[in-house]
């Protein structure tokens, strides 16, 4: 279908509007994090840096403890992600097409499993995990992030799995695959950008989780960015310039992150198998 | 190698049944074609014999082997699915490969078979290729590529050639009966279209609404149907249907009229079951069977000529609004709008009662 000018206009003048909704935060908190801090604090703010620092960087990852933030934060990001992907691709698959009783309940309860308010739950966990030693672990938030984001991430690949036409799967049948087999080596690579989605979710939601880091882990040198970061920030007034620089470090990873997984972002992964 | 039975299998699904009793045996090396209407259950009954799907009752033998409840990889059998079923993220070589890499060959003697496979099937420029850089017709080819290579004990192929177009669905209707002869293999293979299974088919298996109709070679269904919906499956463009009455029966032949229709007195030689005076039965002519200088003669106006070349399809309304088609070789002699007599062959006729079993 072409588009006349008219509809051309609309649709790019819309998109303008998005861009800058979504972009113009981002462009204020980037070119903020490398201004002088008079210019940051100026009574007319600037579009377009006038000045440029490292200063707020380098105090940053010199006099705070913000490296130590990123560091726990990436391993519990990536260690959440990994094992929320590895459980929910065969529970997925489980679910699509073992025949057990009870599974279109099951099924359907799982995501029940966010309809309670997460301070209800927060309070025994905190309970259970202080029983098993776990509180002021990693290793706590790397099993909270996993257990939130497992039932949504279920539901998510499950959809991805019925996209698959049926006949490849009973041609790995008949080919004499066992079903770890075809999940992993047929399954698995067609719904590429189920698994993607999924891991973006799962490692965007562990990034920012701020109030289970906030209550699970006590000591400052394993405290997570969003839980140390509100500490620097009350720690020495406000440092609008240390604001800003962090904000811009905390999203580089997820840039990355979007950078890497991005290209699993393909369609007509299945063109070419049925037709 | 090996035979194939089928005793008493029955589908259902929830609370219909589907294949209501099934009795069948192949042969070793038989070509057997499941027809039939759509959705009368020839893929469900494949699908059976694979073991893609369960069996509600009676059991599958494969070379002697109850299957009934075996995994389909251990039955076997190797399937061709009308819509491939390649793996998409694999190589041609890959997804002929993998059945063999599952059976759990050296790598060495996967690429050796896989090497077989392609030359007889002419894919072997497009082995590094991923499925959809190909064609249809080589698409196809792969998934045969697939089947052939573990050499299995039966074939299955369902519709393989319907997602192809016409000239390539007949150039791989002919390397399929090719691969038979040079396989000679069980193959056990579905379509909806008679033309395939006419040409394809040692013998075929008529289907309708999930039970067998008629089991038999290509000629003698065609020949020597025992049902009207055999008669009319089989054959293309179908047979000719017009209501006659019976006047008498004697020495085997029973005597049909249809006053408004011309036919007088047409003597139809009885295969078996009698037919009785006054009964209404159905009087089957096929096209083919028409000709100057046959015994009866059938009255209409010709409505369309459809003329190919050397045959001529002339179709035709009757006087109680029913259509035949009529077969002739002379091109220039029917035009549209005239009356005719149709002449035709009452030796070859066939007589059909109420029930529409052939009488
Ligand atoms: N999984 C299923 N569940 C319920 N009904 C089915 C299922 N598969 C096939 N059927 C029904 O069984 C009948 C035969 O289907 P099928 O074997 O696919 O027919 P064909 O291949 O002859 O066209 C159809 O009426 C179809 O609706
Ligand atoms: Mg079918």
């Amino acid at each position: 279908m072409k588009r006349t000018l008219p509809q051309s206009f609309v649709l790019y003048s819309g998109l303008v509007v998005v861009l800058l909704i979504i972009g113009l935060p981002f462009w204020w908190v980037i070119t903020g994090s490398i201004k002088v801090p008079r210019e940051i604090i100026a009574r007319v703010p600037t579009m377009f840096p006038q000045s440029f620092t490292l200063q707020h960087f380098e105090k940053l990852f010199q006099s705070t403890d913000f490296p130590a933030y990123l560091v726990n934060s990436i391993g519990v990001a990536l260690f959440s992600t990994v094992i929320t992907v590895a459980l929910a691709l065969p529970a997925a698959y489980a679910f699509f097409r073992m025949r057990f009783p009870g599974r279109a309940a099951l099924y359907r309860l799982i995501l029940l499993a966010y309809a309670f308010p997460t301070i209800v739950v927060l309070i025994p966990i905190y309970g259970f995990f202080a029983k098993v030693g776990l509180i002021d672990t990693r290793t706590s938030l790397v099993i909270i992030n996993v257990a939130f984001a497992l039932p949504f991430s279920i539901w998510m690949m499950r959809s991805f799995l019925s996209t698959v036409p049926r006949e490849i799967e009973e041609a790995a049948v008949i080919d004499g695959a066992p079903a770890r087999v075809i999940l992993l080596r047929i399954m698995a690579p067609l719904i590429a950008p189920g698994i993607a989605s999924v891991a973006i979710f799962t490692f965007i939601a562990s990034w920012t989780e701020y109030l289970f880091a906030s209550v699970l882990i006590v000591s400052d040198a394993r405290r997570t960015i969003p839980v140390g970061f509100a500490g620097i920030i009350g720690q020495y007034q406000i440092d609008w310039g240390l604001l800003l620089a962090g904000a811009t470090a905390a999203t580089i990873p997820v840039v990355i992150l979007f950078a890497f997984v991005g290209r699993w972002f393909v369609s007509g992964l299945t063109e070419g198998a049925v037709k | 190698m090996a035979g194939l039975s089928l005793k008493s299998v029955k589908k259902r699904f929830g609370d219909t049944e589907v294949i209501t009793g099934v009795d069948l045996s192949v042969e070793d090396g038989e070509f057997l074609v499941f027809v039939g209407p759509s959705g009368c259950g020839k893929s469900t009954l494949l699908r059976m014999i694979a073991g893609l799907e369960s069996v509600s009752d009676g059991n599958i033998e494969i070379g002697g082997r109850d299957v009934t409840h075996l995994d389909p990889a251990r039955r076997g059998i190797a399937m061709v699915f009308q819509t491939y079923a390649l793996y998409p993220h694999m190589t041609v070589a890959a997804n002929i490969g993998f059945p063999l890499e599952m059976a759990g060959l050296g790598q060495g003697e996967i690429d050796r078979k896989v090497a077989d496979a392609a030359k007889v099937l002419h894919l072997e420029p497009y082995l590094q290729r991923k499925p959809r850089e190909l064609s249809g017709g080589q698409r196809q080819r792969v998934a045969i590529g697939r089947a052939i290579v573990r050499q299995p004990d039966v074939f299955l192929f369902d519709e393989p050639l319907s997602n192809l177009d016409a000239e390539l669905r007949i150039q791989m209707r002919l390397e399929i009966a090719r691969l038979h002869q040079k396989l000679k293999s069980t193959m056990v293979y579905v379509t909806h279209d008679q033309v395939e299974a006419m040409t394809l088919a040692s013998r075929i298996v008529v289907l309708r609404a999930g039970r067998i109709e008629q089991v038999g070679a290509p000629l003698d269904l065609y020949e020597n149907p025992d049902n009207i919906f055999v008669a009319g499956f089989i054959g293309s463009p179908r047979m000719n249907f017009v209501t006659t009455t019976v006047s008498r029966v004697a020495d085997g032949f029973a005597y049909v009229n249809a006053d408004t229709l011309g036919l007088k007195e047409i003597a139809v030689r009885l295969r078996g079951a009698v037919a009785s005076a006054g009964e209404t039965v159905t009087l089957g002519i096929r096209p083919e069977h028409f000709g100057p200088n046959g015994a009866g003669s059938l009255e209409g106006t010709v409505s369309v000529v459809e003329r190919l070349g050397g045959v001529s399809y002339v179709h035709a309304s009757l006087a109680d609004g029913s259509q035949i088609a009529v077969e002739s070789r002379d091109s220039r002699a029917y035009q549209a709008g005239q009356n005719h007599a149709f002449a035709f062959d009452t030796d070859r006729a066939l007589l059909f009662g109420s029930d529409g079993r052939r009488l």
